[in-house]
């Protein structure tokens, strides 16, 4: 990556951590909110592949973990993970669909969740679990699918794919413009 | 593609996610064990302070914008006197309900010679700035830090009663943990007996359940509970917290299974009280 890059990526986050905080934690329906921190490994994954999808998502759920009150470097964990299986999940795939990103980014997000709560509840935290994922599901899911294009428009922006053997970029691209 | 620059890169990139993987577990370990607590505050803290400013900012340009979509022009100022409105209220809810504290208060004065007393503890008035950044826990977040003398551990009073108790605290803000959190467990008493239960959450929008109450003992639907104010109790005494919704038992139960609403109104939290009183003091 080069240092336009960083700088590119560096934006996009803190945008989206901006967006975040002062528009969609008031968005709120049985105690839930979209989560578009969330959403940025899975479209770094799916527009850049796996390896910067994975790094992306560690970095990002780094930055979004400062704010959290959950176990630290929990999301960074899943972060890497999304964007990582994410990326390995999709490289095949034909992009010229625009509902594409949309499911990916549901089922990302709902598998994303589903972890998020059993690693908590590993980390003696069962409420998490228990209590809070099937609203953080209900909302967070169909809401990905809402978010999942512009996120993947500033995402492809600022992480593009390594080269021209992966193809992401390029695909996806096409199926935006 | 030749084969080996494809296993090649197949390396690389196993070996990219497990380094990523590892990182993370020690991140989450060094903090589990709390080895790494001072540089995780001091980044949190750090971040908040930088974040602050920016987010204040942004949210004086959304929270107009806003008001003037949903079509009231004044929204804005209407919104504050409201907020302003239901604090008052909410202090006059808190002051008539602590008669009932007060009461089963004097009848303990006769059994023990010793008087609950909650007057006199210094308050910071805060807003609530934002509501919890996560899916997974019940918080909100006020204006007001460490600067005006905020600690991790004060309880948090708003409306007619307890609200939470703060769990964070930068240089201009802090997290309050709700307690319908599901973490949140609160030591209440109740009843002229002075009965001691425990309020512990369910997560937002649910009703606290009320646990550790015998089968047999004397509680009604309606019934306020107060802190308890033990020793070493994370709360001072005498603080409203819930109004009992429903008391059910069924015969081989070990303790009647009782729910509560809380008394203040969690949804629309505008101001709140940080009582600057800390466990022990």
């Amino acid at each position: 990556m080069t240092s336009a890059d960083v700088a590119r990526s560096t934006l996009v986050v803190a945008v989206v951590l901006v967006v975040q905080h002062t528009l969609l934690d008031s968005v709120r329906a049985g105690g839930a909110h979209p989560d578009m921190m969330l959403l940025l490994p899975v479209m770094a994954g799916y527009a850049a592949g796996p390896d910067r999808g994975a790094v992306f998502g560690f970095v990002t759920g780094l930055v979004a973990d400062l704010f959290l009150p959950t176990p630290f470097g929990l999301s960074a964990l899943i972060g890497c993970l999304l964007g990582f299986v994410t990326g390995l999940a999709t490289r095949g795939l034909v992009r010229s669909s625009w509902w594409l990103p949309p499911v990916v980014a549901v089922a990302a997000t709902a598998a994303g969740m589903g972890a998020y709560a059993i690693l908590g509840a590993v980390l003696g935290d069962p409420a998490m679990l228990r209590a809070y994922l099937a609203p953080a599901l209900a909302v967070g899911a169909p809401s990905a699918a809402l978010l999942a294009i512009p996120v993947l428009r500033m995402v492809a922006w600022a992480v593009p794919p390594p080269g021209p053997a992966h193809g992401h970029g390029a695909q996806m691209g096409g199926a935006l413009r | 593609m030749p084969r080996r620059t494809r296993r090649t890169r197949r390396a690389r990139r196993g070996m990219t996610i497990a380094l990523l993987v590892v990182a993370s577990i020690t991140i989450i370990t060094l903090d589990y064990r709390g080895q790494a607590h001072g540089v995780i505050s001091w980044a949190k803290r750090g971040a908040h302070d930088a974040f602050s400013p920016v987010q204040h900012a942004v949210d004086d340009v959304v929270r107009p914008v806003g008001s003037f979509l949903s079509g009231a022009v004044h929204a804005g100022d209407l919104e504050n006197q409201n907020a302003k409105l239901r604090r008052q209220l909410g202090a006059l809810q808190r002051q008539a309900l602590s008669r009932q504290a007060l009461q089963n208060a004097v009848r303990s004065l006769d059994r023990l010679d010793a008087l609950p007393w909650t007057g006199g503890i210094p308050t910071v008035v805060a807003q609530v700035t934002a509501l919890s950044p996560s899916d997974f826990t019940a918080t909100v977040e006020l204006d007001k830090g460490s600067r005006q003398g905020v600690a991790v551990g004060m309880p948090v009073v708003g409306g007619a009663g307890l609200v939470g108790q703060v769990i964070e605290v930068w240089s201009s803000g802090c997290t309050v943990r709700l307690v319908t959190d599901v973490r949140s467990s609160v030591g209440v008493r109740f009843g002229p007996g002075d009965d001691l239960a425990l309020v512990q959450g369910s997560g937002l929008g649910r009703d606290l359940a009320v646990n550790l109450v015998a089968p047999g003992v004397p509680l009604h639907t309606g019934e306020v509970l107060t802190t308890s104010g033990l020793q070493h109790a994370q709360f001072p005494p005498d603080i409203p917290v819930a109004r009992v919704r429903s008391v059910s038992s069924t015969p081989s139960a070990t303790q009647e299974t009782v729910t509560a609403q809380p008394l203040a109104d969690l949804d629309v939290l505008t101001y709140v009280d940080v009582l600057q009183w800390q466990s022990g003091s």
